[in-house]
């Protein structure tokens, strides 16, 4: 357990890569449809009301200091029902990991790789991320510090959209009412996730539980942010005329732009995009391989690592027709909300009304 | 001379505990010469018996004309110096023989002469160029190093030579390769061990490290693994090197190697331990990170702006050796939407005639300046000019004249070469010359999206390794910005305050105050 610790403030980082990933593309569509122009309002209230999971979540994990998700679940719950609910939550992770693989093959292959088999494109994130979890959290951990500098570059090229805006785009302001945007917030939610990793990842930080909690707090609130500035940008960028035909607003405004030395920013926004992809599929991978490890009872997780790549990568062959794919994604979000976003709070209730909690082993 | 004595005196010293362990090898049933009461001639046909068949294994004898007591030198010919064997045994001896004994003679004679009692020595110390008297007394006898000079002058290492600094490097023997450490480092916390691995071929080595900074752990570490080689021979440092890293299939090189003393010495300062060798010029580093093998001596004699942008351009060298072909290859065969308007009718004209997918262009290229580089060590200087006269003008001209391969593509390979061979260290050069093949390979089957996986997998494998248990990347991985004033950047010297984290010195502080008298 020594060497897999990781500081508060790889925390920070683990929670921003996981939480930034597969979604971002169309996040500005997907909130448009629902909330119109008033989608980045909905965004900012999904960001508050994913606080209140984490808070949640991190009061779970700290009555059970150094325990993971599939620790406590019998913990608080009984062998039996706990073992069920951990089966049904390594399988939840599993199904995200392969839904991230779903959804970037679907934009890999519309953007860059137009010819490759989609089996290929999988496969060849799923070998990444095999190879990525066959190690420790803290390794992990470290790769994630090391890639967040790119995120300066994307974000360098969504700033350079404002030579081309139109602020009065998003006037009037609340305009489809409040809701519709409360609605649209559910939306929002989806996109965020990735904080639930946390509940994993917490049993193997250092720190004062006051650090943990600032820590994801402040990562999911910086990723709210980010969030809002690109669905912000890409709202005033397109009016709302264009948005409604252009499934990844973010790609499309880049695909406007031409330097002098690069003619398509839009191709190398999308390589460095595969990165953040990566990183939230790694993370939740990590996750499901830990449940693995605890459900069969294996020394290491390395030794599920493998077949939990593959059977992710299988799953996500599956849905071939586009129209299936955003069924499958519609579904999964709807689960997601429930594990992730509902269930730390559930959980929380459950453990304090049958007064569980092992407290006192912090100095074990 | 006297300078050159005292490592010399170190290795008979540190013997003993290596000794111990062949006379277990040799602890045979039979009896020791002592037991047997033997007189000097059965004596010495005993001592010669595991020599049998040797010539240069050659007897003096000599009666000494007072008493008429015989003794006799035992030496192997080829690994001693006659003339110290004559003036520092032989003139003396006769010098005192006339009026008193031998034993006068041992009082007076030099430091190096030691009284043996331990006959299974005998071949050990006949094998470290000892010279052995033998006396009527035949339960003990007297050993003397007498190596001879078989010394090269101590010169600039060719492969690593600087602008400005020390031109001194090591050589081919062990006690020179550590007086050239202990000039630069005259502390006595410089702490030396000697260690002799292979067999058969009983080579020398010496750890090196600064007690009260180096870590007790990673040299705890470094002499179990040493401890633990267990082979007949070992020819050269790379025997070692391979023996004791951590990742034998990592294409990184994990142990900094080195010709140049002062080089170690700065590393030792920093906690670090070094592996120096006899019969090899080389010494190893380690632990070290990957940031070390960017690292130059150069860089600490020139202004530190200046030195901090040449390490930056040694650190981006890093990616255009490995990256710009793969990312050459995957711009024209999968997004030539990239590339800028104004370049295109340029690009596409130059590729248009070319019969060879952009792959095996690259590939074409890569292969032959890899034959050239390999031709052009091999052969003598004389001859190296025509290689690169033939190599590089005449195939390159040729091949895009013959329309095999594309202008570009010339350009391209020709910046790859040179910025693989920018990095300071030969392995590390090599481990980026080996690793853009598969970058190619990537670059062909996936575009954009393989190299960026490939850099992934890589930049994680960077992450993942460990040399003696420190991180090999950091200061990048674990991140730790305080460390990356020698990484990225070279941070003027009143700057390097603390020493690398990773490398767990003792003491972190360097106590560099250098610049105290300015009050400003």
């Amino acid at each position: 357990m020594n060497n897999h610790t990781i500081t508060h403030r790889q925390l920070f980082f683990l929670i921003v890569q996981t939480q930034i990933g597969v979604g971002v593309l169309s996040l500005p569509y997907s909130l448009f449809v629902k909330a119109k122009i008033d989608g980045w309002i909905s965004l900012l209230l999904a960001g508050v009301f994913v606080q209140f999971s984490i808070l949640a979540m991190w009061k779970l994990c700290d009555r059970f200091p150094q325990n993971t998700l599939f620790d406590i679940l019998p913990k608080i719950m009984g062998k039996h029902l706990g073992f069920i609910f951990k089966f049904i939550y390594t399988l939840h992770f599993s199904i995200v990991s392969a839904l991230i693989l779903i959804l970037y093959n679907s934009i890999v292959g519309k953007w860059i790789l137009f010819e490759t088999p989609s089996w290929v494109i999988i496969f060849v994130m799923a070998f990444a991320g095999a190879y990525f979890i066959s190690s420790t959290p803290r390794e992990i951990a470290r790769f994630f510090v090391l890639v967040t500098p790119l995120f300066f570059i994307l974000f360098g090229l969504i700033i350079y959209a404002y030579t081309d805006v139109h602020f009065l785009y998003i006037f009037p302001i609340g305009q489809t009412g409040i809701m519709t945007i409360i609605k649209g917030s559910s939306d929002a939610v989806v996109a965020l996730l990735g904080f639930d990793a946390a509940l994993v990842f917490l049993a193997y930080t250092t720190g004062t539980p006051a650090k943990k909690l600032k820590v994801i707090s402040f990562a999911s609130f910086c990723v709210t942010v980010m969030y809002t500035f690109i669905v912000f940008t890409t709202y005033i960028f397109f009016n709302p005329m264009e948005i409604v035909i252009v499934p990844e607003p973010v790609l499309y405004m880049l695909k406007a732009f031409s330097f002098s030395i690069v003619e398509r920013t839009d191709l190398i926004f999308l390589s460095l995009w595969i990165i953040s992809v990566a990183t939230s599929f790694i993370s939740y991978l990590f996750v499901a391989a830990k449940g693995i490890q605890s459900i069969l009872k294996l020394h290491h997780h390395q030794s599920a690592a493998v077949y939990i790549a593959l059977f992710c990568a299988l799953v996500a062959i599956i849905p071939n027709e586009k129209l299936e794919i955003v069924t499958w994604n519609k579904y999964i979000s709807l689960v997601s909300i429930l594990f992730s976003g509902i269930s730390p709070i559930i959980l929380l209730l459950i453990s304090v009304l049958r007064k569980k909690q092992e407290k006192g082993a912090t100095a074990t | 001379m006297t300078f050159f004595k005292k490592p010399k005196k170190l290795i008979q010293e540190q013997e003993s505990p290596k000794q111990k362990v062949t006379s277990q090898e040799n602890s045979s049933p039979e009896k020791s010469p002592k037991e047997q009461n033997l007189s000097l001639d059965e004596l010495l046909i005993k001592v010669k018996e595991p020599f049998s068949s040797t010539e240069d294994l050659m007897t003096h004898s000599i009666e000494l004309p007072n008493d008429h007591n015989k003794i006799v030198l035992l030496y192997i010919d080829s690994i001693i110096d006659k003339q110290i064997v004559q003036s520092m045994i032989l003139n003396p001896l006769f010098e005192t023989a006339n009026e008193i004994n031998f034993e006068s003679f041992r009082k007076m004679a030099s430091i190096d002469l030691k009284k043996q009692t331990d006959f299974n020595q005998v071949k050990e110390l006949l094998l470290q160029s000892n010279t052995l008297i033998f006396t009527e007394d035949t339960t003990s006898f007297f050993s003397m190093v007498t190596p001879v000079n078989t010394k090269r002058d101590i010169t600039e290492p060719d492969n690593e030579a600087i602008i400005r600094g020390a031109h001194d490097g090591f050589i081919e023997n062990l006690s020179i390769n550590l007086a050239l450490i202990r000039k630069r480092l005259k502390t006595p916390k410089l702490t030396i061990k000697y260690f002799r691995v292979g067999k058969e071929t009983h080579t020398n080595i010496a750890i090196a490290y600064v007690d009260n900074i180096a870590d007790p752990e990673h040299v705890k570490e470094v002499e179990k693994r040493i401890k633990s080689i267990e082979a007949d021979a070992i020819h050269a440092p790379g025997n070692i090197e391979e023996s004791i890293e951590d990742k034998p299939f990592s294409f990184f090189p994990q142990i900094l190697s080195t010709e140049r003393p002062d080089r170690v010495a700065a590393n030792l300062m920093e906690g670090r331990i070094a592996l120096v060798y006899d019969t090899s010029p080389t010494a190893h580093l380690m632990p070290v990170n990957f940031f070390s093998f960017y690292q130059s001596v150069d860089d600490y004699n020139k202004r530190w702006q200046i030195g901090s942008f040449f390490r930056f351009i040694r650190l981006f060298s890093f990616f255009i050796a490995i990256g710009l072909p793969a990312v050459y290859i995957a711009i024209v065969s999968f997004h030539f939407e990239v590339i800028p308007f104004g370049l295109i009718l340029l690009i596409k004209s130059s590729l248009e005639d070319i019969p060879y997918p952009p792959l095996f262009e690259a590939l074409l290229m890569e292969l032959t300046i890899e034959l050239i580089r390999e031709a052009s060590i091999r052969l003598p200087t004389r001859i190296g000019s025509t290689i690169a006269i033939v190599g590089g003008l005449v195939i390159g001209d040729a091949v895009v004249k013959a329309g095999l391969v594309s202008n570009l593509m010339i350009i391209v390979v020709a910046i790859t070469a040179i910025a693989a061979y920018i990095v300071p260290s030969n392995e590390m050069s090599a481990a980026v010359r080996i690793l853009r093949f598969p970058f190619m390979i990537a670059a062909a089957t996936l575009g954009f999206f393989g190299i960026v996986f490939g850099f992934m997998i890589l930049l994680f494998h960077l992450c993942r390794l460990y040399t003696f248990g420190s991180p090999y990347f950091a200061p990048l991985a674990p991140l730790n910005l305080a460390d990356l004033k020698d990484a990225f950047i070279r941070a003027p010297f009143w700057k390097q305050n603390t020493r690398p984290k990773e490398v767990h010195a003792q003491k972190m502080d360097t106590t560099n105050h250098t610049r105290k008298w300015d009050n400003s």
